[in-house]
């Protein structure tokens, strides 16, 4: 339970951080431990697949993605993120209290309707027999995603030559 | 009732804040993984509670998906900024132009 209170601090703390930092490496570098942690989450719900491709995918790959690209841009003054739109405040408090209704309902209504006397086979074999049997068509649509993600990015970055003479 | 669901939420609604708040394209990013990991985390909750590991699946295409999600982004802020030299989005004006 102790270590459920630290994982959970560490994470409010690392995303306040990633929201209210003016420097967008300071927000890239807390959001890489802002996702170590929910890794950590995950280990402690007794998720331990998905921790580990928590910590590899999320925060060993996009979260370094992120400081790359800052790199490329290079931005050469730092980005004043203070908006002082009070018009913009006003729609984040709202959006804010909506979507924390809504979220207090899906827990809700989740808890009443599932008993908790369920033992959760975590294993592998589970996991991949579910994946590989039910899902097999998502996944297969998934590889292809990945593939056209690959395209249009290749496509998206490329410059336009110059025709030569 | 395990602490994680308040992390869950708190995740979620801060990452939104900081979409609507902030001003240049990575920081809006990077608040979009934020509130794609709270709802990954009340994924891996739900499993838990209901027993039913479909759940934990739904989290694993979730990777899937946001990994292209944000190589598709952050080519796009590239290519944006080869073309524009800015990746604030009040100097992006492209479709009132």
């Amino acid at each position: 339970m102790m270590i459920d209170i630290l994982i959970t601090l560490f994470a409010v703390i690392f995303s306040l951080v990633v929201v209210f930092s003016n420097r967008t490496v300071v927000s890239a570098f807390s959001l890489l431990l802002a996702l170590l942690c929910i890794g950590g989450a995950y280990f402690q719900l007794g998720a331990n697949f998905l921790s580990a491709v928590q910590v590899l995918v999320n925060a060993g790959a996009i979260a370094i993605l992120f400081v790359f690209v800052m790199m490329l841009i290079n931005l050469e003054h730092p980005v004043l993120n203070k908006d002082k739109n009070k018009f913009k405040l006003i729609l984040g408090a709202f959006a804010i209290l909506v979507s924390l209704g809504v979220l207090a309902i899906v827990i809700n209504t989740n808890l009443e309707s599932f008993s908790k006397d369920f033992l959760l086979d975590n294993s592998m074999k589970t996991l991949f027999g579910k994946l590989f049997e039910v899902y097999y068509l998502p996944f297969e649509l998934a590889t292809m995603l990945l593939l056209g993600a690959i395209v249009s990015v290749v496509v998206l970055t490329k410059q336009d030559k110059e025709p030569l003479e | 009732m395990s602490i994680y669901y308040f992390l869950a939420a708190f995740l979620f609604c801060i990452g939104l804040l900081g979409t609507i708040l902030k001003r240049d394209l990575i920081s809006i990013l990077l608040c979009l993984e934020l509130m794609i990991g709270g709802v990954g985390l009340l994924f891996v909750l739900f499993s838990k509670s209901t027993g039913l590991i479909d759940s934990q699946l739904m989290v694993f295409f979730m990777v899937i998906i946001s990994a292209c999600e944000v190589a598709i982004g952050l080519s796009l802020i590239i290519s944006l900024y080869q073309k524009k030299q800015t990746i604030l989005t009040d100097d992006i004006k492209i479709i009132t132009e």
